[in-house]
């Protein structure tokens, strides 16, 4: 007769902490123990969750796991948001990893490439943040997780401050799934400014010798954006955002979104959108949407994670973002994810390589990099039911089937026809396609945003509307009307631009109502860091390597 | 250093226009002056004259000014171009301005 396992996970989690002893008082460890602790409570075969995204990470621990051994510890299977630093890539060269199975590898994607290459990097796959997060609960539940939290109280709780990220995501199945939950904090203290992580789910806390690692990575300098870019903005802003009437929203991270942000309070307000437009956002809090904010653009923020600098201005601003009891910021990956996913008319964002059906990838052959949220985002939801006008709109161009919902969400790729050194955005097929890339993933090829989910392509030549094109051939003659004087651009056929043109699939600048030659910087709000300090009213504090005064 | 010129077929250009010529941009590092006049050449065609400091994509140039030339009602008139590295994504805009100025003037 057969028997459910009963109690088993928990009787082995007992055995660990009994084998741990003396090594730590109570939940808390010194940091010289570190490497004995882990030693003692990570066993081979284990599911590992190391706690880092491209923001926060627990780097003392990921640093102090680095120092072990093969023989200390091997056949880890590691799950993890982000590949990042060199001590991540050091466990796989040392071959104590058995699997991963992450989402994004942006800082060492050279680093990842060159272990795929040498067959030293074992990938289940590569994946969005909220399909890991989801895996999590299902086939890759943590058996021990390492993370971050900034600080602890004598009981145990954590404050996770801005960052909260990814942390209840990764503490949540493997507290309940008896799992051993290690934080590292960055100072313990009497008394908490608020609970985020009650002590109940933790069981080991070291007060790390330094601060975490925190990346500014939202922090675009208003100085680096160009006209092409002030025109681009000006296009998506009165052919999209204008046209659709997009309330709910989220942007990329890249300076063609900043432009948008920075001219609301400029062209934007001149055209007469304020109220109408760009209310609600799933974003963090970039530093380039305080003129917007300020302005009274924006009704609310929603946020993944925070960004360095901006702890006081959005303190100070609780109308707008979310923030906890203490009145400090609150951020939240997978929920953020979540809201992206379902609740927003409109994705924007930009990407390396677009191919001529519209995916588009990140990747190279000589860099992985891998997904991170933009995926989640960059999709139609087919299983969102609430109507709004965006959605209805879109969707009612889209022409959809009797099987088919009536909305779709607004999925924007933006983008210049060329990259810096004259590399073309556009190409033919994507270099994620690549036969090496495609077996080291089981064969699936790494694309970010497949071209059926984009409704629109914005290049400095103009729109092209996907969501309107009635076949795969008009898709493609679309995309190579934008595509410029890529390759895949000269290929295109004047006679169908020509009619696609007249049917507003494709649009030029002028045919959406804008002046190329207000395409300029001093359209925008601020035209350096300096001016959102001022616009902040002296409350955001930028990273030191964006202060040139 | 490369320098090279071409007549493109356009419609004429707008019987009246804001200026007798007009400048968008400037030469400097990564960036190009484009210099559109009008007057004194067949209405058919517009007259194009490029000197730029990186060889090598004279194609990429006329395929560009033949689609302005298409898409612009610019018979009539001489274009220059100056060209110091400026990105490829750049000339376009620089022409479509200098065109904007010409017809519509500068505000």
């Amino acid at each position: 007769m057969n028997t459910a396992k009963s109690g088993l996970r928990r009787q082995n989690k007992a055995q660990r902490l009994a084998k741990v002893g003396k090594l730590a008082r109570g939940k808390f460890v010194s940091s010289d123990k570190v490497p004995e602790l882990l030693k003692r409570i990570i066993e081979p075969g284990d599911i590992l969750c190391l706690e880092g995204d491209n923001q926060k990470q627990a780097d003392f621990l990921a640093n102090q796991l680095a120092t072990l051994d093969k023989k200390d510890l091997h056949d880890i299977h590691l799950v993890m948001s982000c590949i990042t630093l060199p001590a991540h890539i050091e466990l796989f060269k040392k071959g104590m990893i058995r699997q991963v199975d992450f989402c994004y590898a942006g800082p060492q994607g050279t680093a990842v490439a060159d272990l795929v290459k040498a067959k030293k990097f074992p990938v289940g796959a590569i994946h969005t943040y909220n399909e890991l997060y989801a895996r999590y609960y299902i086939d890759l539940t943590p058996r021990v997780a390492l993370i971050a939290a900034t600080q602890a109280d004598r009981k145990g709780n954590l404050f996770l401050a801005a960052n909260t990220e990814d942390t209840p995501a990764i503490v949540e199945p493997t507290a309940f799934s008896d799992g051993i939950v290690f934080a590292q904090v960055n100072e313990i203290v009497d008394r908490l400014p608020r609970i985020d992580i009650p002590a109940d789910q933790v069981d080991f806390i070291v007060e790390a010798p330094y601060p975490m690692h925190l990346q500014a990575l939202f922090t675009r300098d208003p100085a680096a954006i160009t006209d092409v870019q002030v025109l681009m903005a000006m296009v998506a802003l009165r052919g999209i955002y204008e046209k659709y009437e997009v309330q709910s929203l989220n942007h990329g991270v890249g300076f063609n979104t900043a432009a948008i942000e920075l001219l609301l309070p400029t062209y934007g307000e001149r055209l007469g959108l304020k109220g109408k437009i760009c209310k609600y956002w799933m974003v963090n809090p970039l530093p380039t949407m305080i003129p917007a904010i300020e302005s009274g653009w924006v009704e609310s923020v929603f946020a993944v994670g925070g960004e360095v600098g901006m702890e006081r201005y959005t303190a100070a601003r609780s109308d707008v973002f979310f923030t906890g009891r203490d009145g400090s910021f609150h951020s939240n990956r997978a929920m953020g994810q979540l809201a992206g996913h379902y609740a927003i008319d409109m994705f924007i964002g930009a990407s390396l390589q677009i191919d001529i059906n519209g995916n588009s990838s990140t990747v190279s052959k000589n860099r992985i990099t891998g997904f991170g949220g933009a995926p989640n985002m960059g999709c139609q939801p087919t299983g969102r039911r609430h109507p709004t006008k965006a959605w209805l709109k879109a969707g009612a161009e889209a022409n959809p089937g009797p099987g088919s919902p009536p909305g779709r969400k607004l999925v924007v790729q933006m983008v210049e026809t060329f990259q810096a050194g004259r590399v073309p955005t556009f190409v033919e097929q994507l270099d994620a396609t690549d036969p090496g890339i495609r077996k080291a993933l089981h064969g699936v090829a790494p694309v970010m945003i497949y071209g059926d989910d984009v409704t629109h392509i914005v290049t400095e030549e103009g729109i092209a509307n996907l969501a309107a094109c009635r076949s795969i051939a008009e898709r493609q003659a679309a995309i190579r009307a934008v595509a410029g004087y890529t390759p895949v651009g000269l290929k295109r056929n004047k006679r169908e631009t020509a009619d696609l043109r007249a049917r507003g699939i494709v649009q030029l600048p002028e045919d959406v109502g804008v002046r190329p030659s207000e395409a300029s910087r001093s359209l925008l709000a601020t035209q350096d860091i300096k001016g959102l300090v001022r616009w902040s009213k002296g409350l955001y504090d930028p990273p030191s390597q964006f202060v040139d005064w | 250093m490369e320098k090279f010129a071409k007549a493109f077929p356009s419609k004429p250009l707008p019987s009246k226009t804001a200026k007798p010529w007009a400048l968008a941009g400037v030469v400097g590092s990564g960036n190009l002056e484009v210099l559109l006049e009008r007057g004194g050449r067949p209405s058919g065609t517009m007259e194009c004259h490029v000197e730029t400091s990186i060889p090598g994509y004279k194609a990429s140039w006329l395929a560009a000014l033949a689609d302005f030339a298409h898409h612009y009602p610019a018979g009539g008139t001489k274009v220059t171009i100056n060209d110091q590295g400026a990105p490829p994504v750049l000339v376009n805009l620089r022409l479509r301005q200098a065109y904007d100025h010409l017809t519509k003037g500068d505000k």
